[in-house]
């Protein structure tokens, strides 16, 4: 289901679950939020691996596990992330206290996480494109997700060749300070040389900041998904008025 | 904006997300997530670093949902950064770590209200801890909540301001001359 909805349509819905969730009443209000993301996690479109967004290396794992179904990994990785703020506000709040907020938290872990899940960044940059985004934004959000696995080989890289260098992260607060500066001025100052690069490559291909581009493969955005949209941010706002009334 | 500065954006936030290997390898309490922020705005304004701040942040959100409502400190910390490359603070390490020391400050009085409010002061195991911490020491609950967000944020961000002033540094003249403040930033114009 999540699959075939308009990328502008499953982001209100990621927003409006957690808004609801910190607007209405605890424990009834943020419990009914987290019940619908739940059950969002748990829906086809959810499944991993269909946005090409990976966690980093050292935090997969969880879609590998045996006994879990594929449409219950977003479900489980949203518990498992949500889990130790209800041992910490357990540690610092009461019990009620720890209910709401932990509902409320769980809520937005959920819906982001399913959102995560159910929508691939090429097709939010495409919707962008369509709905008259400049080309500007749609690069800062792509490049962004494509350089940071990039970057963070690079690191581990530099890493691996500091070590064969006598690299230690052992001793005193001085000398991590030092192993540290040795790993992470490289990697930035790579990365500051690579902007030239990267600027003529895109001068090349004709982008200019501002300038509008002609999406290839627009997702469709039906009247129903529309409406659908402003009913939730008009529900939020009545939700807003009713509570602070 | 030009192209470059518009380049500079994605890069500075990737720094930014890609330095936790570097923070891992040597095993130091530091988050140094502001550090593209701090350079985007060193090197090119405060358009630039808020760009970049919102930037990691929306990318950041997509790995830990989280990290969204902070967003808000990373608009603070560009806009310190600036009057702080304005000043010419980056100019050698003893100008750059006191800087970053009140950037630590004022970034634990902006973060507190966000993590009381938003997570009951729980963003993540260390930070609750040392909350759990000040409330031992018999601090009231948002005074904890800022007892823990000062430890955290007091030494990330003067590591941060060190690491970028040594970056800035580092650039041969040439490339640095490229960007608008960088020369300004480190007191060579």
């Amino acid at each position: 289901m999540s699959g075939r909805l308009h990328p502008f349509t499953l982001l209100a819905v990621a927003a409006a679950l957690p808004a609801l969730a910190w607007i209405l009443p605890a424990p009834i209000g943020p419990a009914a939020t987290l019940a619908v993301a739940l059950g969002l996690t748990l829906t086809p479109g959810a499944s991993p691996g269909s946005t090409g967004i990976r966690s980093s290396p050292g935090s997969t794992g969880i879609g590998s596990s045996p006994g879990w179904r594929p449409g219950s990994v977003v479900f489980r990785a949203a518990l498992l992330t949500a889990a130790p703020f209800w041992l910490f506000l357990l540690l610092l709040h009461d019990v009620p206290t720890t209910i709401a907020t932990g509902l409320r938290i769980t809520t937005m872990v959920a819906s982001i996480g399913w959102v995560v899940a159910a929508l691939p960044p090429a097709r939010l940059v495409e919707a962008m494109v369509a709905a008259g985004w400049s080309a500007t934004a749609a690069y800062l959000f792509a490049a962004t997700l494509s350089a940071v696995p990039v970057l963070k080989s690079r690191a581990q890289r530099i890493v691996e060749a500091q070590r064969c260098r006598g690299l230690s992260p052992r001793g005193g607060v001085v000398n991590r300070l030092r192993a540290l500066g040795a790993v992470a001025l490289p990697l930035i100052l790579s990365a500051l040389h690579e902007v030239d690069e990267r600027a003529l490559a895109l001068e090349t291909r004709g982008l200019v900041p501002g300038v509008h581009r002609t999406p290839l493969e627009p997702p469709p955005d039906r009247v129903a998904e529309r409406v659908a949209r402003w009913g939730l941010a008009a529900l939020c706002a009545a939700a807003l008025v009713w509570r602070l009334a | 904006m030009s192209i470059r500065l518009l380049v500079l954006i994605p890069v500075a936030a990737a720094v930014s997300l890609a330095l936790s290997a570097a923070v891992d390898a040597v095993a130091l309490p530091l988050f140094l997530d502001t550090t593209g922020t701090i350079l985007a705005t060193a090197l090119a304004g405060p358009a630039v670093g808020i760009a970049t701040g919102v930037t990691t942040s929306a990318v950041n959100t997509l790995r830990n949902p989280t990290f969204w409502p902070f967003v808000v400190v990373q608009l603070i910390v560009a806009l310190y950064a600036w009057l702080a490359a304005r000043a010419g603070l980056f100019r050698s390490l003893r100008t750059a770590i006191p800087a970053g020391l009140g950037l630590g400050v004022i970034a634990s009085v902006t973060s507190t209200p966000i993590s009381y409010l938003v997570f009951g002061c729980t963003t993540t195991g260390g930070i609750a801890l040392t909350t759990a911490l000040g409330r031992a020491l018999g601090l009231a609950p948002l005074g904890a909540c800022f007892f823990g967000s000062f430890v955290s944020d007091f030494g990330d961000k003067a590591v941060t301001f060190a690491l970028v002033t040594s970056v800035l540094h580092a650039l041969p003249r040439r490339t640095a001359a490229r960007f608008p403040w960088a020369l300004r930033a480190i007191g060579a114009a």
